[in-house]
C-alpha cells in the first residue's frame, strides 16, 4: 500500500469528475450504474480543503465517501448531494478529531429528488482543547421522492469544558411514504464504564483509548478496503493517544 | 487463629456527598476466609464493596483499610486490581465498542504490565479464555461480543465470574451477585468461588439472600445495618436471619 496515495486528498479522475474550476464549485457526476468510492484523509493543516463539493448522483450509482479528519486539520466541509437517479446509494461517513484550536464546519446537503434511493450518514467525532466543530447535516425528501431510505447519525464526544459542537440535524421530508431517522448527540465517556474497567486493572488512560477507538469504530467498519482500513485505525489511534 | 491477616478494616466512616452512609466499620479477614456481610436494603453494603474498590465518587471521611499490608485508600482503583481486588459488579456496566476478548485482553496485560512481565502470547491467552469460557459455561462466541452489551442478567453475573476466574484474584467481593438469578447460575457462581477458594484467597460475599450461602459456606456472617456491624457470628446466623429477617438485630 501506498500511504501518500490516502494520507493525502485523493481527486476523483476520468470521467467521474468534471474538471474543478478555481474557487468555484468542484462539481463531481457519478453515472449510472458507476460506483465511486473515496477515503479521504487530509494532511493536518489549517487551510485544507476536499476536492469536491456536489455531487450529482444518477440512477442504480453507488457512491462511499468516508472523511477522516485528524488533529491539527481545519477545514470547511460544504457538500450538496443530489440524488437523481432512481436506486441510487449514498454513504457518507467520517470521524473527526479535532484539538488545539481547531476550526471544522461540516454542512452536508443530501437531497433526494427521485424515488427508491438509500442514504446513510455517519459522522462521530471527539473534539479536546479549544475546538469547535460544526456539523450541520440536512436531508431533504422530495415530493416524488417516494421510497426513500435516508438515515444519520453525528455522535460527539467532548474532552474538555472549552471544546464545542454545535449539531444541527435536520430533515425536510415532503414525501409520505420514507423511512427517515436522524440523531445526534454529545456527550463526555462514560465515567462508569472508565470505573468498570479501572476495576479489572485497565489505567484509566488505556480505559478512556478504549472507549474513543471504540466510538469511532462504526466509522471505520465503512472502509472496505483491509489494508486502508488498518492504516487510518492506526492513525486514529496515534492520534487519540495524543489527545489524552 | 490464623495470624494472617490479608485485609483490615478499622473504624471506617464513608459518605456520598454530605450523606455518611459507613459509620464505623470494623472487619478482619485473614487469608483463607469467606465471609458473608448481609442486611437490608440501604444498610451500606454496596458502599463498603465501592469503598474497597476505589469509586470516585465515595469519600472515606475517616478510618483506615489495610490491605497485604498496604494502604489502600492510597491506590487506584487499577492498583487495587494489580494487587488482587476484585469485585463482582452488582450492576456490571455495558461498554459498547469494546469485545470481551479485547477487554480482559487489555486488563491482563496491564497486570502483567504493572509486574514488569510481558504481555501474554496471543496462544496462551486465547487457551485460557477457553478454559475460563467453558467453566463459568459461557459459549464461545461470547469473546467477540460487547462487553455486557445486550446481557441477560444472568449472562451478566456468569460474566462477572468469567472475569475473576480470568483474573484470580487474592480477595474476591461478591457484590450482590444472587440478584436476579435463578439456580442453575447460582450454582455456576458459587462453582466459580469455591474453585478460586484457598488458604491464600479470601472472599467478601455481600447479599441480601440467603440463597447462594447455601452453595458458598461462609465462615463468618456479619450483619450490616445502618452503616454499621452489628452482629457477627458463624455460618449458624444465616439460618436464624433466615427465620427471624433483620429486624430483631
Amino acid at each position: 500500500m501506498n500511504d501518500n496515495k490516502i494520507s493525502k486528498p485523493i481527486v476523483g479522475h476520468g470521467n467521474y469528475v468534471e474538471t474543478p474550476v478555481e474557487n468555484g464549485p468542484k462539481t463531481l457526476i457519478v453515472h449510472s450504474w458507476e460506483n465511486f468510492s473515496r477515503l479521504y484523509v487530509p494532511e493536518p493543516s489549517p487551510t485544507c480543503e476536499l476536492p469536491l463539493d456536489h455531487l450529482i448522483v444518477e440512477d442504480n450509482a453507488n457512491v462511499d465517501i468516508c472523511i477522516i479528519l485528524l488533529p491539527g486539520t481545519s477545514l470547511r466541509i460544504p457538500l450538496v448531494v443530489d440524488l437523481v437517479g432512481k436506486g441510487s446509494n449514498v454513504s457518507l461517513s467520517g470521524v473527526y478529531l479535532s484539538a488545539g484550536t481547531d476550526r471544522v464546519v461540516i454542512d452536508i446537503d443530501l437531497k433526494h429528488r427521485v424515488p427508491d434511493c438509500l442514504s446513510n450518514q455517519v459522522f462521530n467525532g471527539i473534539v479536546s482543547g479549544n475546538a469547535v466543530v460544526d456539523f450541520a447535516g440536512k436531508i431533504i425528501v422530495a415530493p416524488d421522492a417516494q421510497k426513500t431510505d435516508a438515515y444519520q447519525v453525528n455522535h460527539n464526544i467532548l474532552l474538555s469544558d472549552s471544546a464545542r459542537v454545535n449539531a444541527k440535524p435536520q430533515l425536510e421530508i415532503y414525501a409520505d411514504d420514507v423511512k427517515c431517522s436522524h440523531g445526534a448527540s454529545i456527550g463526555q465517556l462514560d465515567e462508569d464504564a472508565q470505573f468498570y474497567m479501572r476495576s479489572r486493572g485497565i489505567p484509566l488512560d488505556e480505559a478512556k483509548v478504549l472507549q474513543m477507538l471504540s466510538f469511532i469504530s462504526p466509522v471505520l467498519g465503512h472502509i472496505k478496503d483491509v489494508s486502508k482500513r488498518t492504516y487510518v485505525a492506526d492513525s486514529l489511534e496515534t492520534a487519540i493517544r495524543k489527545m489524552l | 487463629m490464623k495470624n494472617d491477616i490479608m485485609l483490615q478494616i478499622t473504624n471506617l466512616h464513608a459518605s456520598v456527598g454530605d450523606k455518611e452512609i459507613l459509620k464505623g466499620i470494623d472487619l478482619t479477614v485473614h487469608k483463607g476466609e469467606i465471609h458473608a456481610v448481609m442486611g437490608p436494603n440501604g444498610a451500606g453494603k454496596s458502599t463498603l464493596s465501592a469503598i474497597l474498590t476505589g469509586k470516585p465518587e465515595y469519600t472515606v471521611t475517616s478510618g483506615s483499610i489495610d490491605f497485604m499490608g498496604k494502604d489502600l485508600m492510597a491506590m487506584k482503583p487499577e492498583e487495587r486490581s494489580w494487587a488482587g481486588i476484585f469485585m463482582s459488579f452488582q450492576y456490571p456496566i455495558e461498554i459498547p465498542g469494546v469485545s470481551i476478548t479485547n477487554f480482559m485482553k487489555t486488563a491482563i496485560n496491564a497486570r502483567r504490565t504493572s509486574a514488569g512481565l510481558e504481555p501474554m502470547n496471543a496462544a496462551d491467552f486465547l487457551k485460557l479464555m477457553r478454559e475460563k469460557m467453558a467453566f463459568v459455561q459461557m459459549k464461545s462466541e461470547f469473546s467477540k461480543r460487547e462487553v455486557n452489551v445486550g446481557f441477560s442478567g444472568g449472562e451478566k453475573k456468569r460474566n462477572e465470574i468469567f472475569q475473576m476466574a480470568m483474573l484470580d484474584p487474592t480477595l474476591s467481593i461478591l457484590d450482590e451477585t444472587d440478584s436476579g438469578l435463578d439456580v442453575d447460575a447460582l450454582k455456576i457462581v458459587a462453582k466459580g468461588v469455591n474453585a478460586l477458594s484457598s488458604p491464600e484467597k479470601s472472599a467478601i460475599i455481600i447479599t441480601h439472600y440467603q440463597k447462594l450461602l447455601e452453595y458458598i459456606v461462609p465462615d463468618f456472617v456479619h450483619i450490616l445495618k445502618d452503616g454499621k456491624i452489628v452482629k457477627t457470628a458463624g455460618k449458624e446466623l444465616v439460618d436464624v436471619i433466615e427465620a427471624e429477617g433483620f429486624d430483631k438485630f
